[in-house]
């Protein structure tokens, strides 16, 4: 039979996989695993079938220095519709993402899961979109598997090197909100006449206080929702994007609405205040012409909230 | 070189023997892996995110079609909504605590819905010295900024420097139209168009002396990563906007030159 064969699937396949279409459906009701994905994990687990590191031969070697070993590779997908919010749809989407990708890094005995990318589609029916996170599953030498392993947004290499120094980064945080200036039913009621007079046609230099304040308001609040959701994990976030945006909505005979959503996401650590920094820095200047190891930029860990590249924001 | 150890309560997290948060302090930082790391070196701990925002309506300002000249109007919303925004974080910074802030972005955005409003937005991570000393705050006790990353932060204070603030100066300019005579006049030639030069050079200069006066006016020594912004917001192709920035910076007292360690040469050789 070739690879493309004109025939449909041959009866036995389709049974098979209609077995595990079933099996999948079911696991995600029942918030578990099908067999056969835990099968492929344990396998992993107990060297019965080869390891899967998303590392790079360079992390590989200090993982294995350090007695880190890489088990397999795990993910977490979502494909949310976000019905009555955007911003919330967000935050949900991702926290059950994370739930997923826990639950086969404990199906595989890990210790924790590195290297975690946040990834999405750039398809979207409607509104919904999917959230997945993908990393690799290790196992720490001389420690028993976790019930609650920890999912680290940095690589390997890094991994190690945050340990050394008594950090520990623990997992993902996700802070969002959104309310409206005018309309929308909610939030401020009838506000929005100040800032259409502030923004009228004969309107001088001012900064525009009542949509200034809105906007500063939203963003607090997903701040603190994030510090909320990192306190139940870490004492600190590190390398969070952020993505927020103003929309204006025309209503008639009324000042304009305005909708304020943002999402903050960060990775969270767990960290000593004030812990030793042993290594000594050396500083060196790279001799090479053009493009060096030592002056590339580091690649960007996560594309899903973009903003600091989108064509409306200039530096400064 | 010595086998580094991981640490005991790192090991116990890794086991999953441990998974109770810290309720009561969490920082924020949108710092790096690495700049966390040598912020610490440098002997600061990062509390929070500081940011500071300003939504800000531009006003209006007629422009003669031949001649050179400031749009003072524009130059000063530029500059004052910006230094809104700094103010601002600032204040967000010296309300939790911070000696300073590190890693200041600022950054101009254009609203969709209306060409007139521009939303400034400084965002930086604020800092504490690990050990309390007090040292470091910027001028009348507030807290310092500084654009500097947490590598060049690191560095900084390694060559005797610390951050005072950061200084800006603005000037949006007119750059006057060539009238149809000197056009017509120059049709065929290589000639210099000197008062686009002169314009240039004008707006350039302007925003580099407010920058000076300002850290002058910080009690400065000297100006770290100046840079020259040329932009124009949307606006029409002969308004330009000048916008100078930097890191005030003063000695720190008892550091001699002799203390900098000489960088080692090294040629990577795994490209």
């Amino acid at each position: 039979m070739g690879l493309f064969s004109k025939e449909s699937i041959a009866p036995g396949k389709r049974a098979e996989h209609e077995a595990r279409a079933a099996a999948w459906e079911d696991a995600l009701a029942r918030q578990s695993l099908p067999p056969f994905v835990v099968d492929r994990l344990q396998n992993a687990a107990i060297g019965k079938q080869p390891w899967v590191a998303t590392m790079s031969p360079a992390e590989l070697l200090l993982a294995k220095s350090h007695g880190v070993r890489p088990i397999a590779t795990v993910s977490g997908t979502c494909w949310f519709h976000y019905g009555w919010s955007w911003t919330e749809g967000h935050e949900e989407g991702w926290h059950h993402a994370l739930n997923r990708i826990r639950r086969e890094a404990v199906a595989c005995g890990a210790n924790a899961i590195v290297d975690v990318r946040m990834r999405t589609l750039r398809h979207s029916f409607g509104p919904s979109m999917d959230f997945t996170l993908i990393g690799t599953a290790i196992r720490v030498e001389g420690l028993k598997p976790s019930p609650d392993p920890i999912v680290a947004t940095v690589p390997a290499l890094e991994f190690v090197r945050l340990l050394e120094m008594g950090i520990v980064p623990v997992g993902i945080a996700v802070g969002a909100c959104y309310n409206w200036l005018g309309g929308g039913g909610f939030g401020y009621g009838s506000g929005g006449s100040l800032t259409q007079w502030q923004t009228g046609a004969f309107a001088g230099n001012q900064p525009l206080t009542e949509l200034g304040d809105f906007w500063e308001g939203i963003r607090r609040e997903a701040h603190a929702s994030l510090r909320a959701n990192a306190a139940t994990m870490g004492n600190g976030v590190l390398a969070h994007t952020h993505f927020g945006e103003i929309l204006k909505q025309d209503r008639d005979k009324q000042p304009p609405a305005y909708l304020g959503r943002h999402i903050v996401v960060g990775t969270v650590v767990d960290t000593p205040r004030g812990a030793d920094v042993p290594h000594e820095i050396e500083p060196t200047i790279d001799m090479r012409d053009g493009l060096s190891p030592l002056k590339r930029t580091g690649e960007v860990r996560h594309a899903v909230y973009d903003t600091d590249s989108s064509e409306q924001e200039g530096s400064i | 070189m010595a086998e580094q150890q991981i640490p005991e309560h790192a090991l116990a997290r890794l086991a999953g023997l441990r998974r109770d948060g810290h309720p009561g302090g969490i920082f924020t930082s949108d710092f790096s892996v690495n700049e966390f790391l040598l912020v610490r070196k440098a002997g600061f701990e990062p509390i929070g995110l500081c940011v500071g925002s300003c939504i800000y309506h531009l006003g209006f300002q007629f422009a003669a079609w031949s001649a050179n000249q400031e749009l003072d109007v524009l130059s000063t919303a530029m500059y004052e909504a910006r230094a809104l925004a700094m103010e601002r974080m600032r204040l967000e910074a010296a309300q939790m605590g911070a000696d300073g802030i590190v890693g200041v972005r600022l950054t101009v955005k254009r609203l969709e819905w209306d060409s007139k409003i521009l939303e400034f937005v400084a965002i930086g991570t604020g800092v504490v010295h690990a050990k309390g000393h007090q040292g470091f705050k910027g001028p009348n006790g507030q807290p310092f900024t500084s654009a500097l990353s947490g590598q060049d932060f690191w560095t900084l204070l390694a060559a005797g420097y610390r951050p005072l603030e950061m200084v800006m100066g603005s000037c949006v300019y007119h750059v006057a139209r060539r009238g149809p005579l000197a056009t017509l006049g120059s049709v065929g030639q290589n000639v210099e168009l000197t008062n686009f030069s002169l314009a240039l050079y004008e707006a350039r200069e302007i925003a580099m002396e407010r920058m000076q006066t300002e850290a002058a006016q910080a009690g400065a020594e000297g100006v770290v990563g100046a840079d020259l912004h040329e932009g124009s917001h949307n606006w029409s192709p002969h308004v330009i906007e000048f916008f100078a920035i930097g890191t005030a910076v003063l000695p720190i007292e008892g550091h001699e030159a002799d203390d900098i360690p000489d960088p080692k040469l090294v040629l990577s050789v795994n490209s």
